[in-house]
Formats: C-alpha cells, structure tokens, sequence
C-alpha cells in the first residue's frame, strides 16, 4: 500500500515538474480543452443547434474523430504484437508506451461520445443495473469492447510500469495472456466500430463486408503513423532513445496497411462506379458531387493525394531509410487517413438520405473548436502518460530512489 | 472587491426594474391593440375550395372545431369530427352499422341557390308553364339562364356529351336528384345517384377504399363520411385538361431547409452520370 | 393497426404534414433544425420521352452504351423534390409520395438502439420514450425511411398552439436533444380515432384501420388493391402499405 501511495506521488511529482517549453505546451493544450469545455457547455445548454448536424445528416466531425480515434487506439497494436508475439527487441522496450497511446485514444473516443450525444446527462441509461443495456445495438458493443480495451490497457501498461518501479519481476503467468488478449482485442475494438455502420442497410455507402477490413488497414497505417511521429518527438526531446529498427518495423507496416488500404479503396470506387446504381449516390457524392452540391470533393481529393502520395514516399529508399525524413509521410498518411474515414466516410453516408433528400453538411465553429478541444485534450493526457512511462523506463522514478526531474 | 460586488448588484437590480417596467409597457399595447382589432371569424374550406366552408369556433375553451392553415386556409386539424353533422340516411350495403354511426354534413346546406330551385323558377307556373310542360326528352338544349347561373354548364365535361342535365336531376322536382326508376334522391345523399354509373367506386366508398371518412377508425365506429360532391364537382369532374377527378389546390408550404442550406435549387438539377 | 396510402390520389398538398404538426406538439421554431415535420411529401417527375434525345447519350452522339433518355427520371424513383412549392397541386407532370414511419413489424431502429428506448408496441406503432433516449441518433441512421428526427434544441411550442390532448409516448411534448418520429397518433388511435393525417386528407388517400379486422378499410385494400411496401427488399416488413387504383 505504501509503495502503491509513493508510486502516486513519484509519478505525479515527475510529471508536473518540466522546462519551460513543457509548461508552454501544456498551457496552450489548457486553453484549448478549457475552449472544449466552454462548447460543451454551450452544447448542453443550447442543444446540438449550435452545431452543423442536421436531421438529414445527424453524425458529423464528432463521430468522424470518434471512428477514426477508434483506428488510432487499435493501431496501438502494431507495436505490442512484435514486442510480445515476435519478441522484437526494439519494440519490446516501447510497447508499453504503445499502450499509454491506445489508452489516451480510447478517453478521447469516450470524450467524442459525449460531445456526440444528445443527451450526455443520461448516458448511464446504457449501464445496468441502472440501466438498460441491448445486445442487440452494435453501438451497446462497441461501448463494451472499448471499456474493456481501456481497462486491458490499463492493467497491462501500468502493471509494467509499476514492476519497473518497484523492481519485482513481472509476473508472466498471467501478464503474458492479457497481452494476448488485448491483442485479439484491439481488432474487435475496431471491428465494431466497422459494424457500427456496415450494418445499416438504410446507408448504402457503408453497407458492405469490406468495412471492418478496411476499417482495420487504415487503422494499423494511421495508428503506426502517429506513433511514429510521437516517437520522433521524444527521441528530440527526452534521453529515451528509441530504436531505429522499432521505427523501420512501424514505416514498414504503414507501408504496407496503407497501400492495402488505397487498394480497398479503389476497388470500391470501381464496383460501385462501374454500375452507378443508386447505392453509389454516396460515393459519387463525395467524388464528383451529386445536384451540384460538392462540398466534400475537395477533401476526398486531398485524401488522395495525401494517402497515395504518402505510399509512394514510403517506398522511395531515400525517405524510406532516413529516419530523419520519415516523419513527413507519416503526417501525410495520417491526415489523409483522417479525411478519408472521418469526412469522407462518414458524411456521406447520409447524402443523399435513404429518401433522397441531398443536403450538405456545414461544421461550425463550435465543431471544430470542440474538436480541437477533444484532440488537445488527448495531447495533454498523452503527454503526462508518456512522460511518466518514460520516467519510469529510463529509471528516473524508483521505488527508494531520489525523485529526480525530466528534462 | 466588495464594493465593486455591491455596484454591480444596485446596476443589475435597476436594469432589472426598467427592464420589467418596459415589459409591462408592451404587453399593455399588445392587449390594447388585440382588443381594438375585431375578430373576425375565421372559415375554411375542408376538401374542396368554394365547397365545403366551415367557421371555426370553440367548442370548448382553447379547443377549436377545427384549426385553419394561415396559409392556404384550409383545414388542417379536427377538434370534433361530427361537428355539423347529420345522420346519413339509407344507404344500401351500410345496412349492418349501428344506429347514428355513419353521418353526413348535409350538402343542401352548402348549395346556395338550392332552396330557390323548386320556388322562384321551376315552380310550375309562368309564361313557360301554361298550360304547365315538361321536357319531352332527355336531348342537351343550351339554356343560357342555367349557364349564367353554373359555368360549368357551357361546356358540361361529365360524360363527355353523353349525359345532360336530366340524367341526374329530377324533372319535376327540381331540388332533387333522380334515381333510374324516376324516384327522386335528395342533394345529401349523392352517393346514390353517382353509384349508378359508377359502381366500382360506390363499392370502393362504401368499404371506406374510396373517398374519406374521419371519427373513430373501427369499421363499424362512428364516422362522419364524405360525400361525392364534397371531394368532386359534378359539373367538371375532369378538371379540365387535366383529366383528374380532384381540383388543384394551393400546398402548404414546403419544409424548412437544413441547416447551412441556402435554398433548394439543388433538387432541380438531376445527377447525370454513366 | 395498420395504414395504406393510395399514390394514385396524392396530390402533393402537404396538409397531412401540417395536420401532423397541429396534433403532435412538434418544435416549430424558425431557426434551422427548430421546424420538425414527420411526413415528406416527395415529388417525383412523371419524365419525358423525347425524339431529340434519342442519339444523346455516352458515347457522346451515339448514344449506343447509354441511351438518349436514359437519364429521364420517371415513375417510383425516390428521387425528386421535397421543397417543390408551386401555386397549385398537383402538376400536370409530377406524382408525390408521402413518406413518414412506416412502423415496421422488424425495425431496424429498434434493433440498433442502445438503451432500448424505441421498441414496437403490441399493437403496431413503433414508440420512444423520450425520457430515456440519449440521443445517440443510431435510429436515425438505421432507419430506411428517414423517418426520424432529432430535436436540436429545445422544442418550440407557443402555449396557443398546443394539443394538451397527449400521450406519454405519443405526442407529449418532447425535450432538448431526443429523438421523435410518428406514432400514429397514438393519442388518437388508443382512443378509436382516426390519425390527424388521415382525417385532413383532402383526397381520401389515406387509409387507417385494424389489420386484424378484415371489415377494416386497410383489410378491404389489401384483400382487393395492388399494394406495395416501400423498400421491400430490406425485410423491414412496414405495416405502412402503398397503393393505387
């Protein structure tokens, strides 16, 4: 008990001392989530009219972050499987950091929840016994498997970062399955956010078996991606050094997700073009534009652009072996991403709606500032998990040891 | 700090005051005006404009008979479906419903120069009636008095030339409608001259298919059933060029545009697309 | 219960829609997503065929791989206008078709809802209870129909206006941020009435009645008309039958 209280306080007491460039970033991170808070107020007051969602097209930035985020915490895979299947030795040494990600991911997508409900106040009617809970609705599941994959994550980061802490061995008998485990769960996570959608044969766009595959590729290339890049910033900034064949193993899975992904990609935009039924409204929405309205072309392009563009850099030798100049696929990849499974997947659905009705969908201001609120909200609580997880891992935080300051 | 606190609460309680006292300044006008302004009833018609007026009034307080469109006027709302009513009368097929549950708003009432029809002119006496005749057939003659009366009449549509004036109003009678065995059949009760010709959709009104009935939705509930001539105007019951049983009416207006809309001039344009 | 609607005799008025709105206690703001109607009249283009057209098409002056008049809208399409406001209906070359809930014997609503809050009543009428739903809007994208809708923000009513005659899960009023959607009056229907839909109907197109009754109006059509559902292929089963002469 004792040494779980000086866990606590070691922790906290590491993460709240920094530099000024720490303190900067962290207060910039508050202005926006205080922002994210004053929308959220406003959300709950005025109602979602301050928002651009309609009854035509009733999901918009917020579930577009939520699914896409879904990806981003299932991606976090990418560096546990290695670690612990494969006993890759770079990636074993990161993985747990790897979990503080998916676990910074899954708050974010329950923070996007909320920002998405109508009515955030009753969201306990989802939880018995106060409750009612439905197996039958797939967003029940999907709000069960996303519990899980936190409370997963959190046992197995923390019971890693404590055994660090405190010295003991880790106890394998038991760890070991849970890794396991969170693995198999992290696709069911993103699974069912797939059928969270492919399973409504009212929005045509969505209505098909690729999705939860799809779903997957994109989510093991822009999940990669952002670790990637994070890692990047923390080989810049922290003495942890992280290795180079970590980083090669990670470019090496966005390649490869990423290109299955534009392929997947293209073969819808074949067999739902090549017919043009009516079940392509969706897609040639997003592409073309439908009655002359073509708000989401110019993203669908830069998407893209983005994704294609990303992979021919990631098989170009020169960006692909300099480590120094991978980052700026890696961004691409990932905003491309982003666009594609957020605005570009999700808005269309609902254009034109099941009768026919085309409209567009405007985000307000109150949108994207909630959205910035809800991303910088994830940076912030990334950045303490990180921190503490690095000060664990470089031994600056032990159990009976001095506390010592980050760089 | 305290004093600032003690300011701004004296600044909040005097904007209050003016605020209400201001308040209570426009209510006053609103009153004042709604009192000075009569009211006028209003009336609107229910399926057919022209036709089937109805006044709108309480039946009970805040519970109108019926509630008018501001736009079209027409009724778009019905607070007690048997109000104005009558019973229906006989009717063959119906004989199985309970007593008072099949009504009518009778049609007399409506027609305007009806009471007239027997009296003024087809009374029986007159420089045409002396000694007293009849029609000796059925054959159209123009009778301009009877066109200046109904228009429709000019260029009767019903039928297309194949039926005139006697095939549905009684010879004699004049304020009666006339069944194939010359017996007459009063204007509340169309339904029975109309059937004769057209069968299928007597069969089809009867079982409720055809036409309109509102009250209680039970098959042998109490409804109050909407005649022929309430929905058609058996002069022109082609509309014209049109061809159609039923009138163009103004529509209500269309549903407000989704957030961000601007209009709806998207819906004209069709997607084009190989 | 059960509902039929004669396309034939659709005129396009859109007095059921604002019959609906009159009996059903709906938001009728002025601000965008403040105005709620449950009924969609479409208007679909009887199309034309021309002799012109004939060699238009791709490719571009044959016309071999695409026909001239294949782009030609016509008949039951689903594709057309809602905002359509002309001085008078119907129009010479359009046909309409209302589209509200169809209260689906197997509704996909239902079955995607995570709390449980819409489900079909033994009686037919799929219902909300606006006091447990969270708004998280899965029916709306379930539903096949566009049948719902989302209050935005707190329902407008002018006291005037409102019908105190309600139901809890019918047409009492409803609050910020929960989904609505038809009931068929339920409100009136409990109590033997006629929808407000089907009473103000100018043409007598629509048809309510007691499926189990086949005395009923709605029986009667489907022993003797030509009846579709709309979207049959979705297995959704609506009790909501389309119709014509």
């Amino acid at each position: 008990m004792q040494q779980l209280i000086r866990f606590a306080t070691d922790y906290v007491g590491y993460v709240l001392k920094g530099g000024a460039k720490f303190y900067a970033w962290m207060g910039s991170l508050a202005v926006l989530i205080a922002c994210m808070l004053y929308v959220f107020y406003l959300q709950n007051t005025e109602g979602l009219i301050v928002t651009g969602m309609t009854s035509q097209i009733h999901d918009g930035l917020y579930f577009a972050n939520l699914v896409f985020l879904v990806g981003v915490a299932a991606g976090a895979v990418t560096i546990v499987f290695p670690a612990y299947v494969y006993h890759h030795e770079g990636m074993h040494k990161v993985s747990v950091l790897g979990e503080m990600l998916a676990i910074t991911a899954v708050i974010m997508v329950m923070v996007f929840v909320f920002a998405h409900m109508g009515r955030p106040d009753r969201l306990w009617h989802m939880i018995p016994p106060w409750g009612i809970y439905s197996f039958s609705a797939m967003l029940g599941w999907d709000v069960l498997v996303l519990n899980g994959y936190l409370i997963l994550n959190f046992i197995c980061g923390f019971y890693y970062l404590w055994c660090k802490y405190t010295g003991n061995p880790i106890n394998k008998k038991w760890f070991i399955p849970l890794v396991y485990v969170a693995i198999v769960w992290a696709l069911s996570i993103h699974t069912v956010t797939a059928f969270l959608i492919s399973t409504m044969p009212s929005r045509p766009m969505w209505h098909h078996s690729m999705m939860p595959i799809r779903f997957i590729c994109t989510a093991f290339a822009a999940g990669p991606a952002l670790i990637i890049l994070i890692f990047m910033i923390i080989r810049k900034n922290t003495r942890f050094w992280i290795d180079d064949s970590a980083i090669k193993l990670l470019s090496t899975i966005v390649t490869w997700c990423l290109g299955i992904a534009i392929f997947l990609t293209l073969s819808e935009v074949v067999v739902e073009l090549y017919a043009r039924t009516e079940h392509a409204n969706g897609l040639y929405y997003l592409m073309f534009g439908l009655h002359g309205l073509t708000g989401l072309v110019p993203w669908f392009w830069s998407a893209v652009v983005l994704m294609i563009g990303a992979f021919i850099l990631f098989l170009t030798p020169a960006v692909r072996n300099d480590v120094k100049r991978l980052p700026i696929p890696c961004a691409m990849a990932f905003a491309g991403i982003w666009i594609e499974k957020g605005m570009g997947l999700i808005v269309p659905g609902f254009i034109p709606t099941p009768i026919g009705e085309v409209t567009e969908y405007h985000p307000t201001f109150v949108e994207w500032l909630m959205m910035l609120g809800i991303w910088a909200f994830g940076f912030f609580i990334l950045t303490i998990l990180l921190k503490g997880a690095i000060g664990i891992l470089l031994g600056d935080i032990k159990f009976g040891g001095q506390a010592a300051t980050a760089k | 700090m305290k004093k600032i606190a003690i300011y701004t609460l004296a600044l909040a309680l005097c904007g209050g005051a003016l605020y209400t006292a201001v308040a209570m300044e426009k209510a006053k006008d609103e009153a004042a005006q709604a009192a000075a302004e009569p009211k006028e009833p209003v009336v609107c018609f229910e399926s057919r404009k022209g036709a089937t007026e109805v006044t709108q009034r309480d039946i009970k307080p805040g519970w109108p008979n019926v509630k008018c469109s501001p736009t079209t006027g027409a009724a778009l709302w019905y607070g007690d479906p048997f109000d104005g009513t009558v019973p229906m009368g006989k009717m063959p097929g119906l004989e199985n419903l309970p007593e008072g549950h099949a009504l009518v708003k009778p049609r007399s009432e409506k027609l305007a120069i009806l009471p007239m029809c027997g009296t003024a002119c087809h009374n029986g006496v007159g420089p045409s009636f002396s000694p007293p005749t009849l029609p000796k057939d059925k054959k159209p003659t123009a009778i301009p008095t009877m066109e200046s009366l109904v228009p429709d009449l000019k260029d009767l549509q019903h039928g297309r030339g194949r039926i005139w004036c006697l095939d549905c109003h009684h010879t004699t009678k004049r304020d009666k409608l006339v069944d194939h065995f010359g017996d007459p059949i009063s204007f509340d009760q169309p339904q029975l001259l109309c059937g004769k010709c057209h069968g299928d959709k007597l069969r089809d009104w009867r079982d409720g298919i055809h036409g309109k009935r509102i009250g209680e939705f039970a098959s042998n509930g109490k409804k109050r059933w909407f005649t022929c001539t309430e929905c058609h105007n058996p002069h022109n019951v082609q509309d014209g060029e049109r061809n159609r049983g039923f009138v163009q009416l103004q529509p209500e207006p269309p549903p407000q545009l989704p957030n961000g809309m601007k209009d709806a001039s998207h819906e004209l344009v069709h997607p084009v697309a190989h | 219960m059960g509902y039929a609607l004669n396309i034939r005799k659709c005129i396009g008025c859109r007095r059921c829609v604002h019959a609906c709105v009159a009996e059903n206690n709906q938001s009728r703001g002025t601000r965008p997503g403040e105005k709620i109607e449950w009924i969609q009249v479409l208007r679909m283009e009887r199309g034309m065929f021309e002799t012109e057209k004939l060699d238009h098409g791709y490719p571009e002056g044959l016309g071999i791989q695409v026909g001239g008049n294949a782009y030609t809208p016509a008949g039951q399409v689903l594709e057309g206008q809602f905002h359509y406001n002309p001085e008078a209906v119907p129009e010479k070359d359009a046909t309409y078709m209302p589209i509200a809930c169809m209260q689906c014997e197997k509704p996909p609503c239902v079955k995607v809802c995570p709390v449980r809050t819409t489900y079909r009543e033994g009686d037919g009428p799929v219902v909300i209870d606006y006091n447990w739903c969270i708004g998280c809007r899965m029916c709306m994208g379930a539903c096949p129909y566009w049948a719902r809708r989302i209050n935005v923000t707190t329902p407008v009513l002018p006291k005037a206006e409102m019908n105190p005659v309600t139901h809890y899960l019918g047409n009492r009023p409803r609050m910020r941020g929960v989904v609505e959607k038809c009931h068929w009056c339920l409100q009136r229907t409990r109590q033997g009435r006629y929808p407000a839909c089907v009473e103000v109907c100018p043409v007598g197109a629509r048809k309510f009645g007691n499926l189990l009754d086949p005395e009923s109006e709605v029986s009667k059509i489907l022993e003797r008309k030509n009846v579709f559902r709309l979207k049959a292929e979705l297995n959704t089963f609506p009790k909501f039958f389309y119709f014509y002469d």
